[in-house]
């Protein structure tokens, strides 16, 4: 899970709360679902998220969340915005691939070294967790009076405008540079380029921001060195992009969130589509109704309804009932703040009541729900062969699936194509773990064969079983690949022959009253003369026979080794 | 005196004045080692002979310790490699002298592990010095193995112990018994001794033609231990998933089955994930290079499921901010979780609409491109579980596990509130270790989001719950290594050896 670096003094700096321990902190942190890590370096705690709560990417956002929990904070708090000087004009030249742009100017920034690394720190994290590693979202702050507002064409404000430009049109001196660059030599020649080249090397045109002076910043990739940001910074400009408009309000909403924390002010930014026009940030509030009946049976519990109103706002919510005649039919709203991302559904509101109540606060009570249990037939068959495979005096064994082509054709001498009991099409791994585990084995003899190779060293007989699964490609399979379970057994020992494993395979057939049959066949992994077909009910289903010693030395055995293989099903 | 033939044999081949091994007396006598033993026992019960225990040590040579002894040592060939390359002047680069002196695999760590201790130079930083006083002529580790070799023995303690703790010897403890003649023994033997008539086997002669009353059959050594014998027996991985499935049907849950090679759709987009969850994208997931795509899905679904993806479900819902393909959805991987066999059965696709209330379960493999180590596997087994019925709460899903768990003597379940894109509330289980008291993750709970259940078209609540088996056989066994378990690495020892658990 993705973890985030907070500095306990300024936590304790942002909630007011400068007596409370590193140890209670961390309990603190605990109750929020914050798992303390470690510390890092500098003396930070490293705290591990589940990546539901983005808005606690950053100290501000942490100290808010606890700000509710020791019951400094109640219900929705949104920050005042000043109206907008600024806009962003989109021009119909930005790719089709990255459309969307948002904004905001944040005034009376004061950052010192730890906020500015907060800042830096709870940008990198919204890139990788929101931002899907800025392919869907990616942030970019300016310090604003690094910035010449363009004059827009039919108003007064000072405007920036996102384009889309030719690979080599313009050049930039990017961060962590010397040199002017093009988008296109940025991506080759500069670190950070090189990282995020393949978000935008299939583009026609780069997306870029100009303003007055030039271009100043080439997203989703890097910022110009004009505008950075630095401790000394009052004014910032905040600009998204992205390839979808919610996920980089949401993105913005949250780091306007943590610059108010700070005590800055936000001022909202005009973005001038072609054809419509938004003001952002949108702080705007969003609402869940939830009946107050379903909060109860979720947890459990019965509830004043002034509970979950109280509930509500110690997780920084707010609750209003609506009118209802009907007591039972008690429907509350509840009011979701803006930077809160995974409120997607009522249940989501339950779940924040519930951790304001305390889960561990509710009594474990096992359901009263009558139902019938059993096994499936498959299961059962498999069970009912490993039984009498085991009374038979087979050692059960319980092999990998995945297996390599080596191991499964031609260390036992077969190949994919023959016209052979375990040859056939293999379902193969796009991207394998290693070259071990390349398909999906078709038969179980070669994992058996493996187990074997590994165990010269323990005593013998060794009498070893698998019932296990196979698989192979068929088209008229719905999902193109015939799943089977195979039987599979082999017999070493010194004097290990045919008759043995015939004398097992018949007990098996008797036992299961299945007619067998073993004509006589070739097949390659088999002494010519001493294998035959597994023939079950008129069917052919499998093979027996005496491993060829090519096979054998093959496997560094010194005993001989009687096997057969054949498919499950035919016992039923 | 009568005694048996055995033991008449043994007292006439016995001496009064000078200990005999069993051995010699078995030698003596022409019978089996065991059938003298046993008699030298009786002999002993009856006062006629007493008997010393000696213990010998044995010195044998192990296949490595052969192979260094027909060659040399791996760290004389580095030295001798190192001599060639100039060590002895200047140092000289790791990797050039191993190529220089033939070492392969785990003969170079064996080489340089054991270079140094023995004064052949210095090995700092990738580079070799061999100093050129040592004299590997004058090894002790080899001139012992030499001497071993041919036969001959090994006094130096401290050279044979340095030679077990590198796995090249082994020393072996038997334990030499020795008889000598009591003076009643002398004087039975004076009296003379008569052999009684001792049969050895019932045989239908014996018993058709009613000589075994007259007959005395040879006594046993009934103490000694036989020969080992396997025979067949469940794998312990397999017994484990027969005692959990055991439990739960117990409990009323009903078992799932389905196919491992399945369609994204069914294993990720039917659960709520959307498609540009990092899970989704992530190299943890076996995609298959063929087939890649399903055949059919069911329409109505996927346009369903689509939907709830896009829109959200119920009046105030809201979906994913997220890009939805329905060929992404078709895509054909090695199910990463057995939740596809739950959405499969939920919709309805496999046994038909399932009615509340409802209770299934699952313990098949899944498969997940984690890294392989001593407690990961690329593929193990899942216990899924999932319980349908009108009005479920946080309160039944705890009861439900604490019971579960509660059968495999693992108490005191603590709930951790958790987040999974497809259950909510959601919780992380934690329990206490039977044996160490460790506070321990054991499951992932939850209750299906309304997201997940509209679009298969299920009405009431459904809490699930996800385990590794492997886990819980390793919390049961403590077992230390899953691969010496599970997969075609295990060892038949370790099986064989395994306690019998029920």
């Amino acid at each position: 899970m993705p973890t985030v670096d907070i500095d306990p003094d300024e936590l304790r700096d942002l909630t007011g709360h400068d007596d409370v321990g590193d140890e209670e902190l961390k309990d603190d942190l605990f109750g929020l679902g914050l798992e303390f890590e470690g510390h890092t370096e500098d003396g930070a705690f490293e705290l591990e998220f589940a990546p539901d709560r983005l808005d606690r990417l950053s100290v501000e956002g942490v100290a808010r969340s606890l700000r509710y929990q020791y019951g400094d904070a109640r219900g929705v708090h949104v920050p005042s915005t000043n109206s907008a000087e600024w806009s962003i004009t989109v021009d119909d030249s930005v790719p089709d691939e990255r459309p969307y742009v948002t904004g905001a100017v944040i005034r009376d920034v004061s950052l010192d070294e730890d906020g500015l690394d907060s800042l830096i720190q709870l940008q990198e994290k919204l890139h990788a967790t929101m931002g899907r590693k800025r392919a869907k979202g990616a942030i970019g702050i300016h310090d604003l009076t690094m910035l010449k507002g363009a004059s827009a064409t039919d108003t007064d404000t000072p405007t920036i405008e996102y384009v889309g430009v030719e690979p080599d049109e313009d050049r930039f001196v990017p961060l962590d540079s010397d040199a002017e660059l093009t988008p296109a030599e940025v991506l080759e020649e500069h670190d950070t380029g090189r990282t995020y080249a393949d978000l935008v090397s299939e583009y026609e045109r780069y997306p870029a921001i100009y303003d007055d002076i030039g271009l100043f910043s080439f997203p989703p990739v890097i910022n110009g060195r004009r505008t950075e940001v630095s401790t000394e910074s009052r004014d910032l400009f905040v600009e998204m992009t992205g390839t979808d408009q919610w996920t980089i309000d949401k993105m913005l909403n949250i780091v306007c969130y943590a610059l108010a924390a700070r005590g800055a002010t936000i001022e909202d930014v005009t973005v001038q589509y072609p054809d419509h026009e938004l003001v952002r940030p949108d702080l705007s509030t969003k609402t869940k109704s939830v009946p107050h009946k379903r909060i109860e049976t979720i947890l459990g519990i019965n509830l004043d309804p002034n509970e979950v109103v109280d509930l509500a706002e110690r997780s920084g919510l707010e609750a209003t009932k609506e009118d209802s005649e009907d007591a039972d039919e008690l429907v509350y709203e509840f009011t979701i703040p803006p930077y809160r991302v995974d409120v997607l559904h009522p249940l989501d509101v339950i779940d924040d009541l519930g951790r304001a109540y305390g889960f561990n606060e509710l009594e474990p009570e096992y359901p009263d729900v009558g139902t019938v249990g059993g096994r499936h037939e498959r299961s059962r068959l498999e069970d009912a062969a490993r039984t009498q495979l085991v009374g038979l005096g087979f050692e059960d064994l319980l092999n990998f699936h995945m297996i390599s082509e080596a191991e499964n054709y031609e260390r036992l001498g077969v190949s994919p194509n023959a016209d052979a009991y375990g040859a056939g099409e293999a379902a193969t791994i796009k991207e394998p773990y290693s070259e071990d585990f390349t398909m999906l084995r078709t038969w179980v003899m070669p994992s058996l064969l493996m187990v074997l190779e590994r165990n010269t060293h323990r005593a013998y007989p060794q009498h070893l079983a698998e019932i296990g699964f196979t698989a192979a490609v068929d088209k008229s399979e719905n999902t193109g690949v015939t799943e089977q379970r195979h039987v599979g057994a082999v017999l070493a020992n010194h004097d290990a022959g045919y008759e043995d494993a015939k004398a097992r395979l018949q007990a098996l057939a008797r036992r299961f009253d299945v007619e067998l049959e073993t004509p006589p066949t070739e097949h390659p992994t088999f002494i010519s003369g001493r294998t035959a077909a597994v023939v079950i009910d008129g069917e052919e289903v499998g093979v027996i026979g005496e491993v060829h010693p090519k096979v054998l030395v093959e496997h560094d055995l010194e005993v001989p080794v009687a096997a057969f293989e054949f498919e499950l099903a035919a016992l039923q | 005196m009568q005694l048996p033939a055995a033991q008449v044999a043994v007292l006439e081949a016995a001496s009064a004045d000078e200990a005999t091994s069993v051995d010699a007396l078995a030698e003596a006598t022409d019978l089996p080692p065991e059938t003298v033993t046993g008699a030298v026992f009786e002999l002993e019960a009856e006062g006629l002979v007493t008997v010393s225990e000696r213990v010998d040590e044995t010195i044998t040579l192990t296949d490595e310790g052969r192979e260094y002894a027909e060659s040399e040592l791996p760290e004389i060939s580095l030295y001798e490699a190192a001599l060639e390359a100039g060590a002895d002047d200047d140092p000289v680069s790791m990797g050039q002298v191993i190529g220089a002196s033939g070492l392969e695999g785990s003969a170079v760590d064996i080489a340089l592990s054991n270079y140094a201790r023995k004064g052949y130079g210095q090995i700092d930083s990738g580079e070799i010095t061999a100093d050129s006083d040592a004299d590997p002529t004058s090894d002790e580790e080899a001139s012992a193995l030499e001497s071993l070799a041919t036969g001959d023995g090994l006094d130096d303690a401290e050279v044979r112990d340095q030679l077990e703790r590198r796995g090249l010897l082994e020393i072996s403890e038997t334990t030499v018994r020795e008889v000598t003649l009591t003076d009643d023994g002398v004087t039975e033997l004076m009296a003379g001794l008569e052999t009684a008539e001792t049969v050895g086997q019932v045989t239908p002669d014996l018993l058709t033609g009613g000589d075994w009353e007259d007959v005395e059959f040879a006594e046993y050594n009934v103490e000694a231990d036989a020969e080992q014998f396997e025979g067949g027996r469940v794998h312990i991985l397999r017994q484990t998933a027969d005692r959990v499935k055991d439990v739960l049907v117990g409990m009323g849950f009903q078992e799932m089955e389905g196919p491992h090679v399945d369609a994204d759709f069914w294993i990720n987009d039917c659960l709520f994930m959307p498609q540009d969850h990092p899970a989704r994208t992530h190299w943890d997931r076996f995609a298959l290079e063929q087939p890649t795509h399903i055949d059919d899905l069911p329409e109505d679904l996927v346009a369903d499921v689509e939907r709830a993806h896009k829109e959200g479900v119920g009046p105030d819902g809201e979906g994913y901010h997220s890009p939805w393909d329905e060929d992404f959805a078709r895509a054909l991987a090695l199910r990463g979780h057995t939740t596809s066999l739950s959405t499969r059965y939920l919709s309805g696709e496999e046994i038909g609409e399932i009615e509340p209330p409802a209770r299934f379960f699952s313990v098949e493999k899944v498969y997940r491109n984690d890294t392989l180590d001593p407690t990961h596997l690329l593929e193990f087994f899942q216990i899924e579980g999932w319980v349908m019925a009108e009005d479920l709460s946080v309160r039944d899903l705890m009861g439900t596990f604490e019971e579960f768990y509660a059968q495999f003597g693992i108490e005191d379940i603590q709930f951790k509130p958790h987040y999974n894109p497809y259950t909510e509330p959601s919780f992380e289980l934690f329990g206490t270790h039977p044996t160490t008291g460790e506070l321990v993750e054991i499951g992932n709970s939850g209750i299906f989001r309304e997201e997940m259940l509209e679009p298969l078209g299920v009405e009431c609540d459904v809490m699930a719950w996800g385990l590794a088996l492997e886990r819980l056989l390793m919390l049961m066994y403590g077992f230390e290594d899953i691969r010496d378990i599970h997969g075609t690495l295990c060892d038949l020892e370790l099986l064989r050896e395994t306690e019998v658990t029920y």
